[in-house]
C-alpha cells in the first residue's frame, strides 16, 4: 500500500465565464495504510477532490501521488453499476490483463471477500438490494489491486440499517488489507467510526485535520465548529 | 442541478454540481445578452451551411448542369455561351464569392429555364405559401394545446380509460396519416365526391374557400402531434412535486390549471411548436403540389424536374432561412418565458 | 408471448403480418394481373372485375398496389439502414473522439439537424438524381443527422452516470466503452426509433415518388401510383386511394410496431396520482387517523394505522424506506392520488404542508411572492396587493433577509435553504393548525437542516400550530419532538417520548435502529449493529408481526399473530428493562 498525497491541488470546473475553482489548493495526505475522512457540505468541493484523485476531472495546478492505481467507489450503487453487465463480469473487467490470472476465481474471491455468494455473480445489478449493489461496487474496486481507494459518500444513498452493514464491511476490509482509504461524506458521525485522521473542507480549502478525537473534541476551526454543533444527537 | 443529498443524489457525474456553496450559488445571473449572441452566432453558423450547401449541391450534380437544362438538343455554343453567363467557368471559389456577393445585394441569379430573376419567382410565390403556412400554424396552436390539456385533464391516474383510448387512437392516426395523402383523401371526399369546396384555381384569384381544404391537410397532422404531445407534458407536469405543493395549498381547480399547470407546459408545447413550422414549410411542398397552389413549392419542385437550378438554389435558400428565422424566433421566446432555458449550455 | 395479449401487442403482430403477406406474397399472387394490359377497360372506375378500377392502360389498380408493397416497403428499408448506419457512426464517433474533436462534430449535427428532412432529401435528390436508389440514398441520409443527434444524446446522458465514470476510472478504452456500456444501455430507445424511422422513411418515400422525383416509369411503387391516381381523381377517385391506403397501412404497421417495442422495452407505467379525500377543521386534536390504509392494487403500503397529533404537539413519523411513512403523510392531508386508495378516517385541521425536496416543490414558472400570496388570494379574497404584503410579512417571519426581493424572484434564484423557508412560510400564508413536514432537511446541508429545524420550531412555538415531522433520522426527529412514532412494513410497531427512545426503546426493531446508526458517541472499537433480513414488501401478504422474520427475540406466536398495540407498543416480547 503507498500514501495518498495532494500537493497544492487547484481544480477549476465550467468553462469560459462559467468557470470557477471548485478545490481552491488543498493539500493533504493519507499515511499508507490507514483511513482519512473528509467531511464537508455539498459544494465544498469534496468530491471534485476525489474525481481529481482518479483522473475523471483535471487539475489546474498542483499533484496528487499516486498518479494511477486509485479506486473511486460511487455514491448512489443505482448508477455506478451498468444496468446490463452481470456482477461477475462488472468485477471481471476490473480485474488486472495479465497471463495466468484466473479471472472466475478472481471473482469468486472478491466476491466472498464482500460478503456476497458465488451465486450472486450471474445476477444483473437490478436483482440487488442497495446495500449488495455497493459491495459489488466495492468489490470491483478491489478487483482492480489498487494501491489506494476513495470511498465517495457510500453510505448516503443507503437506508439507516443497510448502512451499518457497509460500514462494518469497509472497516474489515480496511484492517485486514491494510488498505490506504480517503473516506468522503458530510455525516460527521459515519467519518468518526471509520476513519484514524479527519480532514475537514469548506469552500474548496481544507480548514483543519487531524486525529479524530482531537478534531471532533477540540475543535481549531470556527466553520468545524458550526458543524459539529449542527450534528443532530440523540442523547 | 440539486445538491447531492442522501435520498435525492445529483445527477451523477455532473461536476458542475459542486461550483459553489448553496448559500452563494442562489442566485446565478441568467445574463440573457450573452444568451442571445450565443444563439444568434449559431444562426449565422446555421446560414453559411445552408449558403454554401446550396451553392455546393450545383457543382456535385454529376455531368454539366447546363447541358443537362438546355438538354442535348441544345448547339454547344448555346451551351458554352450560357456557361459563360452563369459564370461557371470561373475558379469554384469566385463563383462561390459572387454567389455570396449576389446574395446580399439580392441576386439569386436567373433561371435557366425561362431566363427571369430568380428573385422575381420568389416574390411573385412567396405570399402564397407564407398565407398558407401562417393559417396551418394558427389552427394547430388553437386547437391542440387546449384539446392536449383536456385530455390530460380527464384522463390522469388511469380514470376515462375509453376516453384516453379514443384519444391516442385517434390522434395517433392523424398524425401519422401524411400531409399529401390527407389532401388526396380531402380531394376525393369534399370535391368530388360532396362537391363542397373547391380544389384548384390556376387562373389566380384565391377566395377564401380555396383556403380550407389545403390549411385543413397541412394543419391535422401537425395539430394531432402537438395535441399528443401537450397531453404527455400536461400529465408530467400535473403529477410533479410543485403541483401536489399547489393542491396541498387546496387551489381551485381554475388556479392550479392555469397559473400552475399552463406556463410549465408552454415551453415544451413552443419548443414542439417551432418544429412543427419547420414540419409545415416541408409538408407544404406537397400540399402545394396537390392542389396546384401557386406558391413555392410548387415552384420548387417544377424547378426540380427541369433541372432549373438556379430556381432551386434560391427556393431551398427561403425555406431554410425561413426554418432558421422561426427557430431563432422559438429560442428567443422561451429564453424569456422561461428563464431557465438560458442557463443550458448547447 | 404474453406481449400478444395487450391490444397494442395484437395490433403490432396484425400490421407485421400484412406487411410480411404484400412484401413476400404480393407480385407473386398479383404479379401477372399489374402488367396485363385490358385495351377493353382503358381507365376505368371500380367494378367487379376492378374493385378499384383500371388505369389509363387498363391495368387493375388493386393488383398494382399489392405488387408495389415490395418496391415500397423494400425502398423505405434500404433507406432506414443508411439513416441507422450514418446516425450511429456519426453521433457514436464524438464518443470515441477526443473532447476538441467530439464537439466540433456535435456542433456540426447541431447545425443540420435545424433543416427539415423533407427539404434536405430534396436537395439530395437533386444532386443523386431521380430513381429509386438515388432516393432511397436521399432519404437515407436525410435521416442521419436526426438519427446521429439521438444517438449522441442518448450516449452523452448514458456517459454522464457513475457507470462510466467507474470504468474510465478502471481504464477502460474509449471503444470498448462504447461497444460494451454505452450502446448497450442506448440500444432499445435506438431500435425503436429505427422503426419510427422506417414509418417516416415510408412515407417520405412515398412523398417523392409522389412528386416525381422517386421511383421512374415504367417501374412503380405506391407514391407514383398514387401520382398517377390523383391525375385522374375525378373518373376515379379510388385509383388515388388505393396506394394511399396502402401507404398509411404500411407506415402505421411500423408505428405500431415501434410503440410495441417502446412498451416491451420500456415497461412504462405512468406514476399516476389525482385528488384524494380532504381534510376537514375539528376542534381539539390537529390530526387524528384511525385505521388508515393505502392500497395500489394488491400491494398496501400502509397496513391500518392510528394515530393522534394532539394541539401544538411535535410528532415525528420515523421509518426506513418502504415503511410507508410518507404516504401515510400525504393520506392525511389528501394527497393521495389515483390508483392509490385510501381507506380509514381522518381528521385533520388546517395543514400546511413542506415537502422533501425544495428544488422541485416550487412552481419555477411563477415568482416566488405569487406563490405564497395566492394562498391568501383563493382562499380569503384577499385584495392582491394585500396578499402581497403579507407573503412578504411571511417571508420576513422566516428570516428571509430582503423578503421584498425574494419575493419577486423565481425559485431557481434560491438556494435549496431559502427555498424550504418559502415552502415554510407559504404555509404560514394561513392559519395552519398542522404542519407536515416530509423528510424536510434532507435535501438539505447540515448547517442548513439545523436552521430550518429550529425554525419550524419558533414556528409552532409562536402559532401553535401541531408538527408531524416525517423522517428516516431517529436524531433529526429527536432535535424537534417530544413524541416519535415508528413505522416498519406499513404499520405502527412504537409510539414513543423522545426520552424513552433515548433510554431504552420497548419493540425490538426500534431497538436495532437505534443500535445500527453510528452518533458522535459510537464505541469506534465495536462493529455497528446490524439487521439481517429485508423489510417485507407492500405486495407481501404478512401474517404476524412484520418484523418477525429478522427479530432476535421471535417465538412461535410472532410468526402467526400480529400483536396488538398496547401501552406503545406493538408486540409479543417487548424489551422492558432500561439501558
Amino acid at each position: 500500500m503507498t500514501a495518498l498525497e495532494f500537493q497544492g491541488v487547484r481544480v477549476r470546473l465550467g468553462r469560459r465565464r462559467h468557470a470557477a475553482d471548485v478545490v481552491k489548493g488543498v493539500d493533504l495526505t493519507v499515511p499508507a495504510g490507514t483511513v482519512v475522512g473528509l467531511v464537508g457540505e455539498s459544494g465544498c468541493g469534496k468530491s471534485t477532490l476525489a474525481r481529481a484523485a482518479v483522473g475523471l476531472v483535471p487539475l489546474a495546478a498542483g499533484r496528487i501521488t499516486p498518479g494511477s492505481g486509485v479506486q473511486l467507489v460511487f455514491q448512489d450503487p443505482y448508477s455506478s453499476l451498468d444496468p446490463r453487465m452481470t456482477v461477475g463480469s462488472a468485477v471481471a473487467e476490473a480485474v488486472p490483463k495479465g497471463a495466468g490470472v484466473d479471472r472466475a476465481g478472481e471473482v469468486a474471491r472478491l466476491l466472498d471477500l464482500v460478503g456476497l455468494e458465488p451465486g450472486h455473480a450471474g445476477r444483473l445489478p437490478r436483482h440487488l438490494s442497495g446495500g449488495q449493489r455497493q459491495r459489488v461496487a466495492i468489490a470491483r474496486a478491489l478487483a482492480a489491486r489498487p494501491r489506494v481507494v476513495i470511498a465517495d459518500e457510500i453510505t448516503s444513498a443507503l437506508d439507516v440499517s443497510v448502512q451499518g452493514m457497509v460500514l462494518n464491511l469497509v472497516r474489515e476490509l480496511q484492517r485486514e488489507l491494510g488498505l490506504t482509504m480517503l473516506f468522503i461524506s458530510h455525516n460527521l458521525a459515519v467519518v468518526r467510526y471509520v476513519s484514524d485522521r479527519v480532514a475537514v473542507m469548506n469552500r474548496g480549502r481544507i480548514v483543519e485535520s487531524g486525529p479524530v478525537d482531537d478534531v471532533l473534541s477540540a475543535p481549531r476551526d470556527p466553520y468545524t465548529r458550526t458543524l459539529l454543533e449542527s450534528v443532530p444527537r440523540l442523547r | 442541478m440539486a445538491v447531492p443529498t442522501p435520498h435525492h443524489p445529483a445527477p451523477p457525474g455532473d461536476p458542475v454540481e459542486e461550483q459553489a456553496p448553496p448559500e452563494e450559488r442562489s442566485s446565478r445571473p441568467a445574463r440573457p445578452g450573452a444568451y442571445l449572441a450565443r444563439r444568434f452566432l449559431r444562426f449565422l453558423l446555421s446560414l453559411l451551411l445552408l449558403v454554401t450547401a446550396t451553392f455546393g449541391m450545383v457543382h456535385v450534380v454529376p455531368g454539366d448542369p447546363v447541358r443537362a437544362a438546355l438538354g442535348i438538343t441544345a448547339s454547344p455554343e448555346l451551351v458554352a455561351a450560357r456557361t459563360h453567363e452563369l459564370g461557371l467557368d470561373l475558379p469554384v471559389w469566385e463563383q462561390y464569392a459572387r454567389y455570396a456577393a449576389g446574395l446580399f445585394s439580392g441576386d439569386l441569379g436567373t433561371s435557366m429555364i425561362s431566363g427571369l430573376p430568380v428573385s422575381q419567382t420568389i416574390a411573385d410565390r412567396l405570399p402564397y405559401t407564407v398565407m398558407l403556412a401562417l393559417v396551418a400554424f394558427a389552427v394547430v396552436m388553437v386547437t391542440a394545446i387546449p384539446a392536449g390539456m383536456a385530455a390530460a385533464a380527464w384522463t390522469r391516474g388511469g380514470r376515462g380509460r375509453a376516453a384516453e383510448l379514443l384519444f391516442t387512437g385517434a390522434s395517433g392516426l392523424l398524425a401519422v396519416v401524411p400531409e399529401f395523402l390527407l389532401a388526396v383523401a380531402m380531394i376525393v371526399l369534399f370535391a368530388v365526391t360532396w362537391e363542397l369546396l373547391p380544389v384548384a384555381n390556376v387562373s389566380g384569384s384565391l377566395t377564401p374557400s380555396y383556403y380550407v381544404l389545403p390549411t385543413l391537410a397541412l394543419a391535422v397532422g401537425p395539430a394531432a402531434a402537438l395535441a399528443r404531445i401537450v397531453r404527455v407534458e400536461a400529465l408530467s407536469v400535473l403529477s410533479s412535486d410543485f403541483m401536489r405543493t399547489a393542491r396541498a395549498k387546496r387551489l381551485p381547480a381554475r388556479l392550479i390549471y392555469l397559473r400552475h399547470a399552463l406556463p410549465n407546459l408552454l415551453t415544451g408545447a413552443l419548443t414542439i411548436g417551432g418544429l412543427l413550422i419547420s414540419g409545415l414549410v416541408a409538408g407544404s411542398v406537397l400540399v402545394e403540389n396537390v392542389f396546384v397552389w401557386p406558391g413555392l413549392g410548387s415552384a420548387l419542385v417544377e424547378a426540380i424536374k427541369a433541372k432549373d437550378y438556379p430556381v432551386v438554389q434560391g427556393v431551398v435558400l427561403v425555406y431554410g432561412g425561413a426554418v432558421l428565422l422561426v427557430n431563432l424566433a422559438v429560442d428567443v421566446a422561451l429564453g424569456r418565458l422561461d428563464p431557465r432555458s438560458t442557463i443550458k449550455e448547447d | 408471448m404474453r406481449g400478444l395479449k395487450t391490444p397494442l401487442g395484437a395490433a403490432a403482430a396484425l400490421s407485421l403480418a400484412f406487411l410480411l403477406f404484400a412484401v413476400v406474397l404480393g407480385p407473386i399472387l398479383w404479379g401477372d394481373d399489374a402488367i396485363k394490359v385490358d385495351t377493353m377497360a382503358l381507365a376505368q372506375g371500380a367494378s367487379a372485375a376492378h374493385p378499384m378500377g383500371t388505369d389509363g392502360l387498363g391495368r387493375d389498380v388493386l393488383a398494382r398496389t399489392m405488387v408495389a408493397a415490395r418496391p415500397s416497403v423494400g425502398l423505405a428499408l434500404l433507406a432506414t439502414l443508411i439513416t441507422v448506419a450514418g446516425g450511429l457512426l456519426l453521433g457514436g464517433l464524438p464518443a470515441v473522439l477526443g473532447r476538441r474533436a467530439g464537439r466540433l462534430l456535435n456542433g456540426f449535427i447541431g447545425l443540420v439537424v435545424a433543416f427539415p428532412g423533407l427539404l434536405i432529401a430534396l436537395v439530395l435528390a437533386v444532386v443523386l438524381g431521380s430513381g429509386g436508389r438515388p432516393a432511397a440514398f436521399a432519404i437515407g441520409l436525410a435521416g442521419v443527422p436526426a438519427f446521429a443527434r439521438l444517438t449522441q444524446t442518448l450516449a452523452a446522458s448514458v456517459a454522464g452516470r457513475d457507470f462510466v465514470a467507474a470504468a474510465r476510472v478502471l481504464g477502460v478504452g474509449r471503444t470498448r466503452m462504447l461497444v460494451r456500456h454505452i450502446l448497450p444501455n442506448i440500444g432499445e430507445p435506438l431500435i425503436v426509433q429505427a422503426t419510427l424511422g422506417a414509418g417516416g422513411a415510408l412515407l417520405a418515400f412515398a412523398a417523392l415518388s409522389f412528386l416525381g422525383l422517386g421511383v421512374q416509369a415504367p417501374d412503380y411503387d405506391w407514391g407514383l401510383l398514387l401520382n398517377e391516381g390523383l391525375n385522374r381523381v375525378y373518373v376515379n377517385p379510388a385509383a388515388a386511394l388505393a396506394p394511399g391506403i396502402a401507404v398509411v397501412l404500411a407506415g402505421l404497421a411500423f408505428n405500431v410496431l415501434g410503440e410495441y417495442a417502446a412498451q416491451v422495452f420500456g415497461g412504462r407505467s405512468p406514476a399516476a396520482r389525482g385528488a384524494g379525500g380532504s381534510a376537514r377543521p375539528v376542534p381539539g386534536d390537529a390530526l387524528t387517523v384511525k385505521d388508515l390504509r393505502v392500497s395500489y392494487g394488491p400491494a398496501v403500503p400502509v397496513k391500518g394505522v392510528s394515530f393522534t397529533v394532539g394541539a401544538g404537539e411535535r410528532v415525528g413519523l420515523v421509518g426506513e424506506s418502504g415503511s410507508g411513512k410518507s404516504l401515510t403523510a400525504l393520506a392525511a392531508s389528501g394527497l393521495v392520488e389515483p390508483p392509490g386508495v385510501v381507506a380509514g378516517s381522518i381528521e385533520a385541521g388546517e395543514t400546511a404542508m413542506v415537502f422533501q425536496d425544495p428544488m422541485t416543490s416550487l412552481n419555477p414558472a411563477l415568482r416566488v411572492g405569487t406563490q405564497l400570496a395566492e394562498v391568501a388570494t383563493a382562499h380569503e379574497r384577499l385584495a392582491r396587493r394585500a396578499a402581497g404584503r403579507r407573503a412578504v410579512a411571511r417571508l420576513t417571519d422566516v428570516h428571509i433577509a430582503a423578503a421584498a426581493k425574494v419575493a419577486r424572484q423565481y425559485p431557481h434564484e434560491l438556494s435549496g435553504g431559502m427555498r424550504q423557508r418559502a415552502m415554510i412560510a407559504m404555509g404560514l400564508m394561513g392559519t395552519p393548525r398542522l404542519i407536515i413536514a416530509d423528510e424536510p432537511t434532507t435535501a438539505l446541508d447540515v448547517t442548513v437542516q439545523k436552521q430550518i429545524l429550529d425554525l419550524l420550531r419558533e414556528v409552532s412555538d409562536s402559532t401553535g400550530a401541531a408538527i408531524l415531522l416525517i423522517s428516516h433520522d431517529l436524531a433529526v426527529v429527536a432535535q424537534l419532538c417530544s413524541r416519535v412514532l415508528v413505522m416498519y412494513a406499513g404499520v405502527i410497531v412504537e409510539d414513543l417520548t423522545v426520552e424513552r427512545l433515548v433510554a431504552g426503546p420497548a419493540h425490538p426493531y426500534t431497538r436495532a435502529l437505534l443500535a445500527s446508526v453510528p452518533d458522535m458517541s459510537a464505541d469506534r472499537s465495536q462493529p455497528l449493529a446490524t439487521i439481517p433480513g429485508r423489510m417485507p414488501s407492500p405486495a407481501d401478504p404478512v401474517a404476524g408481526c412484520p418484523f418477525a422474520p429478522r427479530c432476535p427475540r421471535a417465538g412461535d406466536r410472532c410468526l402467526t399473530a400480529m400483536p396488538p398495540f398496547e401501552d406503545g407498543v406493538a408486540c409479543w416480547h417487548p424489551i422492558k428493562e432500561v439501558s
